[in-house]
């Protein structure tokens, strides 16, 4: 892709630049990694579906569209509807161009009685695991981190049991949720076995999606009860596996959450999680909360990206790079709020880069 | 002359006509036929559709352009015009029915008529549903009329990617029918690339594509 | 031409017009529609929006890098500029511009056709404020007529019209390609009111007198005089170069498209091919004069993989790269709408990689 003039020559490869802030160095720029999955199919010419279904299919894709508009995020699998499926739902593929990712279209717990009956899955097997399994292979050839998705518990939950189902238990039936959310535990940490098993434990970097758990759907004593101590299990039994550091994008609405989310720890040893936010939550606040220890990454609006002009999808990178380069010791990345539409013009992701080409280096 | 040589010398005639793109003669050879007491289904099948089998060789041969065959066709179908009402009801071929139309997104029809033209010319039943054709049309068309056969024209490279959408839509209701496809960024590549069943580079091959498709018989 | 100092997107493709020799094959990818959803924009805007039309194609060429150069050009020309009606692109099928209402279907319509008030119907106010975009970024302006004689004509009677009358009423036929030629003439000349002759250089698409709906000799007859005519007359207006667009098969007319001028007092004009005209056959038929362009299929950046359009476009630049007046690195007709852009970038990669001359 072509820079015309570019202010400032950078010097560093994107594996260099994550390298560095991972290790709490100077990078030449702020790393760019946009959370980008559908779009990279639609850019070489496959389905949407592709990216979900095809884990070889996927991994190209997004590479081939990272090194076109040259950022720093390496290629993830994951989807937020992580769970239906992998224990025994069926899940519906996006098919029409306004579908964007995979939707559970028949719930596993579907009574208070299947509650007791969900067995835990084979994770050797389960949904889409294998295809996980595939994708993280090409991670490990390509010298990639290893990012095996372990979405967040009570976004899991939501998915075996729909959400609104989820949300009527945690009040009328809690001991439900609590048992679900003992299963989705269990579940997702056999996961991490199986890929500690699998890999070289240094070289992966879990990912957690969590997007049920906003406060457009619960409330914070809800997170307080219903999610802190299982999230807070994950993560520590994946740190015990010797796992050093987590990726976890914090999605949506989740102000009110912050205070128990920096009570879960997404790295050891001094080796920082990644924390990415939407656009919610500030980012001078989400820095100064998790900013010691954590990379901080986010946090522009898809709504603009897909929407928004290219000066103001410009705009609002640049307000996000000088809030970010504030962090100490350079542990900020420039991030989508969440995944960056689909459908959202080519264009306005150049002019995210052009915005770190132009406002991300570090003096 | 026998009433044999007599038939074999008006059809060769009413051949010629057509090739020859004279429609007034085309019109008077098969009133005569009619008057000689021919039957109409023959004079269209060994007559008209026989001069339009040679228009198609010829375009393929860069002999014709399309200027002729559009001359052709006018020829032909005056000829038909006229014979139609004396065709009895039971010599209808079943050779098969086919619904045609360019997709949606593209107005250019000229292909899709000679298309149109050379399966009425071998006997199909045509159902045409114009141009810039919704793609659910497609479908709909095909459930109501139990078509053995859709084809579907595209000239443009944007509106060649509508093709795969009706073929999905159509398998998704009945995956038994048939799809032809052509125009003139369409390929034999595109066949196995968007699940087609057939595809013709002309007008007259659309015809043996059709006819292979449905397991009939060539005819001379 | 602007030869300032700043350079501008187009500048290679302009040195190239000059007679300099560049470091390596220009890349103009001949783009429309697929710039405006590139930026977000339906592609409607390509066709009715001079200024998104304009940036769209230029932040798209600095995008990828292309050697530009924005355009104003949609093959439909002529049935909306005689008063006909056309229905700019909708659906996600639709690529450009399509005619819904001819405005001459019978001799006697054709008899009757006026020639329209030169600047003032359909695309040319469009085309002209686009025109003016291109001026202020120095840009080459790439204008008027747009299309050929002869696919003018089609559109304003329909092409079955046309076809058929080139058989029965030949005269019809010479009517309209006379009035259609007037037409283009006369707003060819409304450019070089506007602008700097020196720096206009008049497009002109000419897909209806392919093979695929004509005969050679229905060209010599119905499209040779009047489109020489056209060309004769845009050079007098002190016009130096001419871009032209030979869309589809025209192989057996290219005999006559050498009878055409493209090009006056030694500059060359630009002739691109479609992916049927042999590319080494263009060369040597009209490189000593003129710039060859082309002309990898259109289907193959829609459907093929990176590795496959990475592969033809190599092959085309080696061939092309042996054409002693240049040549440019070309769709052989525009860049599909759909086109995966990871296609566009092997484009640009291969010309990086075999693009420079030694």
């Amino acid at each position: 892709m072509a820079m015309p003039s570019p202010p400032r020559q950078e010097t560093m490869a994107p594996h260099e630049r994550m390298g560095a802030i991972m290790m709490g160095q100077k990078p030449d720029r702020v790393p760019f990694s946009p959370f980008i999955f559908g779009f990279c199919a639609k850019n070489v010419g496959l389905p949407v579906s592709t990216v979900y279904e095809d884990a070889e299919k996927s991994f190209f894709a997004q590479l081939r569209t990272a090194e076109m508009y040259g950022y720093d995020g390496a290629p993830l699998y994951g989807y937020a509807s992580y769970g239906g499926w992998e224990f025994g739902g069926d899940i519906k593929m996006p098919r029409s161009r306004w579908e964007q990712a995979p939707v559970v279209a028949h719930y596993p717990v579907e009574s208070e009685e299947d509650v007791d009956r969900l067995e835990l899955p084979d994770v050797e097997r389960a949904g889409s695991l294998p295809i996980s399994m595939t994708f993280s292979r090409l991670q490990e050839k390509f010298g990639m981190p290893i990012t095996v998705q372990l979405v967040g518990v009570v976004t899991l939950v939501g998915e075996l049991c729909s959400v609104d189902r989820m949300c009527r238990w945690m009040i009328k039936r809690p001991e439900l949720v609590h048992k679900l959310m003992r299963k989705a535990v269990d579940h997702l940490v056999d996961v991490a076995k199986l890929w500690v098993d699998t890999f070289p434990v240094e070289r992966m970097q879990p990912f957690v999606g969590d997007a049920t758990s906003a406060n457009q759907v619960i409330s914070p004593k809800q997170f307080e009860e219903f999610a802190l101590p299982y999230q807070k299990e994950v993560h520590e039994k994946v740190l015990d596996m010797g796992v050093m550091s987590m990726f976890n994008h914090i999605c949506g609405e989740q102000n009110l959450n912050l205070p128990f989310w920096r009570q879960i720890p997404h790295g050891r040893d001094g080796v920082p999680g990644i924390l990415s936010f939407g656009h919610e939550v500030d980012l001078t606040t989400a820095i100064e909360m998790f900013g010691e220890d954590n990379i901080i990454a986010g946090n522009v609006e898809p709504r603009l990206i897909q929407n928004g002009t290219p000066e103001e999808v410009f705009a609002a990178c640049v307000a996000c790079l000088e809030k970010g380069k504030q962090a100490p010791n350079y542990r900020y990345m420039l991030m989508a709020g969440c995944e960056v539409p689909v459908e959202a013009p080519p264009y306005n992701l150049f002019t995210m880069r052009k915005a770190v080409m132009e406002h991300g280096f570090y003096d | 002359m026998s009433a044999l040589q007599e038939r074999q010398e008006l059809l060769h005639h009413i051949r010629d006509a057509v090739v020859d793109y004279d429609e007034e003669v085309t019109v008077e050879l098969c009133s005569n036929a009619i008057q000689v007491g021919l039957d109409a289904y023959d004079v269209v099948a060994n007559g008209l559709a026989l001069g339009m089998e040679e228009v198609g060789q010829l375009y393929e041969q860069k002999e014709y352009f399309v200027p002729e065959v559009l001359m052709c066709s006018d020829a032909f179908y005056a000829g038909l015009q006229h014979l139609k009402p004396h065709i009895r009801s039971d010599a209808a071929t079943g050779s098969g029915q086919v619904i045609i139309g360019t997709v949606e997104g593209d107005v250019h029809d000229i292909g899709k008529n000679l298309v149109k033209l050379m399966l009425e010319a071998a006997g199909f039943v045509v159902h045409d549903l114009g141009k810039d054709v919704p793609l659910d049309k497609f479908v709909q068309e095909q459930q109501r009329t139990g078509a053995d056969i859709i084809a579907l024209s595209a000239l443009m490279t944007t509106s060649m990617l509508a093709i795969p959408v009706v073929i999905e839509k159509m398998r998704a209701v009945n995956p038994n029918v048939k799809i032809l496809i052509g125009g003139a960024p369409v390929s034999q590549e595109s066949v196995d690339l968007y699940g087609a069943d057939g595809y013709a580079e002309t007008a007259a091959r659309a015809v043996d594509e059709a006819r292979r498709l449905l397991d009939l018989p060539y005819q001379e | 031409m602007h030869t300032g100092n700043t350079p501008t997107v187009a500048d290679r493709l302009v040195r190239l017009i000059h007679g300099e020799a560049p470091e390596r094959v220009p890349f103009v990818p001949f783009i429309l529609g697929f710039c405006a959803k590139d930026a977000g924009y339906p592609v409607s805007v390509t066709y009715e929006d001079a200024e998104k039309s304009f940036y769209t194609q230029l932040h798209t060429a600095e995008k990828y890098g292309f050697d530009g150069t924005p355009l104003y050009f949609y093959a439909s020309y002529g049935a909306w500029e005689f008063g006909g009606e056309v229905k700019m692109p909708q659906s996600q099928w639709e690529q450009a511009t399509m005619i819904t209402q001819h405005p001459a279907e019978s001799p006697e319509a054709v008899e009757a056709l006026e020639l329209p008030p030169v600047g003032a119907t359909g695309s040319v106010p469009l085309a002209l404020a686009f025109s003016r975009y291109q001026a202020e970024h120095q840009l080459p302006v790439i204008g008027a007529p747009q299309v050929g004689v002869f696919t003018a004509a089609g559109n304003i009677s329909g092409v079955s019209k046309l076809a058929r009358w080139l058989i029965k009423q030949p005269e019809t036929a010479h009517t309209l390609l006379r009035k259609a030629t007037d037409h283009l003439v006369d707003t060819v000349g409304l450019w070089v009111e506007h602008f700097d002759p020196a720096q206009v250089l008049p497009f002109i698409g000419e897909p209806t007198a392919s093979n695929q709906i004509i005969s050679p000799q229905q060209f010599e007859t119905f499209v040779l005089p009047y489109q020489r005519e056209l060309h004769e007359k845009i050079l007098d207006m002190g016009i130096n170069s001419i871009v032209c667009h030979i869309c589809g098969d025209q192989t057996a007319n290219l005999p006559h498209w050498q009878q055409i001028p493209f090009s006056r007092d030694g500059f060359p004009g630009l002739l691109s091919f479609d992916h049927r005209v042999d590319l080494q056959q263009a060369i040597d038929l009209f490189g000593a004069d003129n710039i060859i362009t082309g002309n990898v299929e259109p289907r193959m950046i829609q459907d093929g993989s990176p590795d496959e359009v990475y592969h033809l476009c190599v092959e085309k630049i080696t061939i092309g790269k042996t054409a002693p007046r240049g040549y440019v690195l070309m769709s052989g007709c525009e860049v599909p709408v759909q086109a995966p852009p990871d296609n566009i970038r092997a484009m640009v990669q291969a010309i990086e990689d075999h693009g420079y001359y030694r």
